[in-house]
């Protein structure tokens, strides 16, 4: 455990996110990341996004608060973050990409930190604010989201080595494979399902003959 | 042993505590045969008192006049008699404003000297000048009378103009008159618009014509399809309008059929453009929450036939599907909603026509062939007051009734904004945020919370800044301090590793 949430591992994080280019090169040549980490920061974020839906100032804040469920929301972006690793990784794996499964999921974790504070800091900040300074919220929370675009573009490059134009390939090309994911597991699910029931029809059948 | 007892108790306890709860509101709701509830920001229902109670019902038979046979239309004269259209009897009843007895039976009139009756008079309504206009749908023609003794004033009929079509038939179904003597119809298949009247009865235009809306998509599927297809397909066409009423300044409030459920009942100028508002939800169209007609016969969006001006801009609407009346202020703000389908004394089966006399509201319905009376609450009462006193602008005035009407709905929203904004222009800026919170108004929420922002600052902007310039310091100093300690760790030979 000590390993993983060690204080040049976290120290490290921060260095990462100013320094994106060297960091995740470290991240996936010198062993300087550490997924669980990530994780946490994905947590932490899935934590902060229903906060801000529930905290967030009523000037700012049009949700219905009875409707935040912060359990649901940590499913939705744990499963999202899954997704989009192993459909990174499946698509990078045919074109040549040199990152390994943990460095896609520890790029993608790190790479979240800013859209986090950002939406700390926005909802402290919506507290004092009235109507007609939205903005102020709003820019606050695109800041934070385009850092997080560019973190997660520029590692994704790095990772695997990449050029730009390959890497916004393979992204695009990663959105299809997380569709078809999907698809498979919900068909699998189905065929699972159905198989069932045959057995258990077999099985109630045989109850009731014998 | 003793801890089961225990157990026992406690169960029973339970039990009855369970009973007793719900059977205390629902004997206080048990004399209204209908659900009184409005919609809240969220489009929630949040279940009311009753605004209105059903207070009785006058058939033809008790107005001594026989059974009304399908009745179509209610008009309140400016002296107070209420007119009834009796469309299958061909005749129109004048009873007095108490609904007790019937003052005139008009079946027929004297044209020139020639008596002249009646086919299927489908609606009516007396003029300010004392004119009675009576929509003589199967006549095919609009008759007026003078009030006083009956006698022949004109006839309008056979409207000619280059706008309508060589064989039109004009079928008035519903007419009103404004101060001016201009008078409004709704013609039977007409959709276009209102037809208007001036002068001697010239028709001269129409008026407040409804556009059609077609979304992209229909437009696309429409570009899409062949000649044959589109010849099958559904024309679109404006929906007619079904009733009408006219508030004192001669704007004409005119409900129709929106099958979006979105805008019912249009508030025309002069010129025939709709300046209805809407309220926060943008919605004067009924019901909020309903199923698809598919699902259930009691679903569909609200069927508005009528609707009535009830003066300091509250108007109300009837809606035909699930029998409920639903009352808007000026502002578009849904007050109240009551009324419902059914079969017991209070409840409609095909309501028609609704007026207001007073603080009664009256429903006629044509089934039933009766006139429904509903009177108002102590509820009803406060929210009618304290809107009346907001159309006057003397919102002040009206804080004590809303606060009254919180001990009786601590939902409404309504009641929390108007406290709020009292406590807004008295200075009252924190109860003024927590009211209008309650209240869900943006709005004035942030004109309240922005003077209390102000207020607050200057009172502590002092203590802020001296707290910003002693906290950066304390910063300074306590760096230095670990910077100095640092240096000797690392002249000493230890190396700081990132």
């Amino acid at each position: 455990m000590r390993k993983y949430f060690s204080k040049a591992k976290v120290q490290y994080l921060f260095y990462t996110l100013t320094h994106p280019m060297d960091g995740f090169y470290e991240i996936r040549h010198r062993g300087r990341g550490s997924v669980p980490l990530a994780v946490l920061s994905v947590i932490l974020f899935s934590f902060v996004f229903s906060m801000n839906k529930m905290l967030a100032s009523f000037i700012v804040n049009d949700t219905d608060p009875r409707t935040v469920d912060s359990l649901n929301n940590l499913g939705g972006v744990l499963l999202l973050y899954l997704l989009f690793c192993v459909g990174n990784w499946s698509i990078t794996c045919l074109m040549n990409g040199e990152g390994r499964l943990k460095d896609i999921a520890t790029t993608l974790g790190y790479s979240l930190v800013p859209m986090t504070a950002s939406y700390v800091i926005a909802t402290i900040v919506s507290q004092v604010l009235a109507q007609n300074e939205e903005g102020f919220y709003s820019i606050i929370i695109t800041l934070g989201t385009m850092w997080t675009v560019l973190l997660a573009l520029a590692g994704i490059m790095i990772i695997h080595n990449y050029s730009l134009g390959k890497t916004l390939l393979t992204i695009i090309l990663t959105v299809v494979a997380m569709l078809i994911i999907v698809f498979i597991v919900m068909m699998l699910s189905d065929l699972v399902n159905q198989v069932y029931n045959f057995i258990y029809s077999i099985y109630t059948e045989l109850l009731f003959r014998s | 042993m003793k801890k089961m007892n225990l157990w026992k108790k406690i169960v029973i306890t339970a039990l009855s505590v369970c009973m007793l709860v719900p059977s205390v509101p629902a004997a206080a709701d048990s004399t209204v045969p209908y659900d009184s509830y409005n919609y809240d920001y969220w489009e929630d229902i949040k279940f009311t008192p009753a605004p209105y109670i059903p207070d009785r019902s006058v058939s033809g038979t008790t107005l001594g006049v026989g059974t009304l046979v399908n009745p179509q239309d209610l008009c309140v004269s400016p002296n107070g008699s209420i007119y009834i259209a009796d469309t299958g009897n061909h005749r129109i009843l004048e009873v007095d404003a108490s609904l007790s007895k019937t003052v005139r039976v008009i079946d027929s009139f004297d044209r020139d000297g020639t008596q002249e009756k009646f086919n299927s008079p489908y609606g009516v309504c007396v003029s300010k000048n004392g004119q009675i206009y009576i929509a003589d749908s199967e006549n095919h023609r609009i008759v007026v009378l003078e009030e006083s003794d009956l006698s022949f004033v004109r006839i309008i009929e056979n409207p000619t103009s280059d706008v309508l079509e060589e064989n039109f038939v004009f079928t008035p179904l519903k007419v009103t008159v404004d101060y001016a003597d201009r008078v409004y119809s709704i013609a039977k298949g007409m959709f276009q618009g209102i037809m208007v009247f001036e002068g001697e009865g010239e028709f001269t235009g129409f008026f407040g014509t409804i556009e059609v809306n077609i979304t992209t998509w229909e437009k696309i599927w429409r570009k899409l399809s062949t000649k044959a297809q589109r010849s099958k397909q559904v024309l679109f066409i404006p929906t007619e309008f079904t009733g009408i009423d006219i508030d004192a300044d001669g704007f004409v409030y005119a409900s129709n059929i929106d099958q979006n459920g979105i805008q019912a009942v249009r508030r025309l100028n002069p010129k025939g453009e709709d300046v209805i508002k809407k309220g926060e939800n943008l919605n004067v169209g009924g019901d909020l929450q309903t199923v698809s007609l598919s699902m259930s016969d009691y679903g569909g969006v609200s069927t508005i036939v009528d609707v009535v001006y009830r003066g300091k801009g509250i108007y109300s609407l009837l809606d035909s599907r699930r029998g409920r009346i639903f009352t808007y202020d000026h502002e578009g703000n849904l007050l109240y909603i009551f009324g419902g389908l059914g079969t017991q004394a209070g409840t409609f089966t095909t309501p028609v026509a609704i007026e207001a006399v007073g603080d009664k509201i009256i429903v006629l319905d044509a089934n039933r062939r009766e006139l429904l009376v509903f009177k108002e609450t102590q509820y009803g009462d406060l929210i009618n007051r304290a809107v009346a006193l907001r159309y006057d602008d003397d919102e002040t005035l009206a804080v004590d009734l809303w606060k009254q009407v919180l001990m009786l709905d601590e939902n409404n929203e309504l009641a929390n904004v108007g406290i709020g904004k009292a406590y807004l222009t008295a200075g009252d800026n924190e109860s003024a945020m927590k009211y209008l919170k309650l209240g869900m108004s943006r709005k004035y929420y942030s004109v309240a919370y922005r003077r209390y922002r102000n207020d607050f600052l200057k009172k502590y902007l002092g203590f802020i800044l001296t707290g910003i310039v002693l906290l950066t310091a304390a910063v300074v100093l306590v760096n230095r301090h670990i910077k100095k300690k640092k240096g000797v760790y690392e002249e000493e030979g230890g190396a700081f590793d990132v």
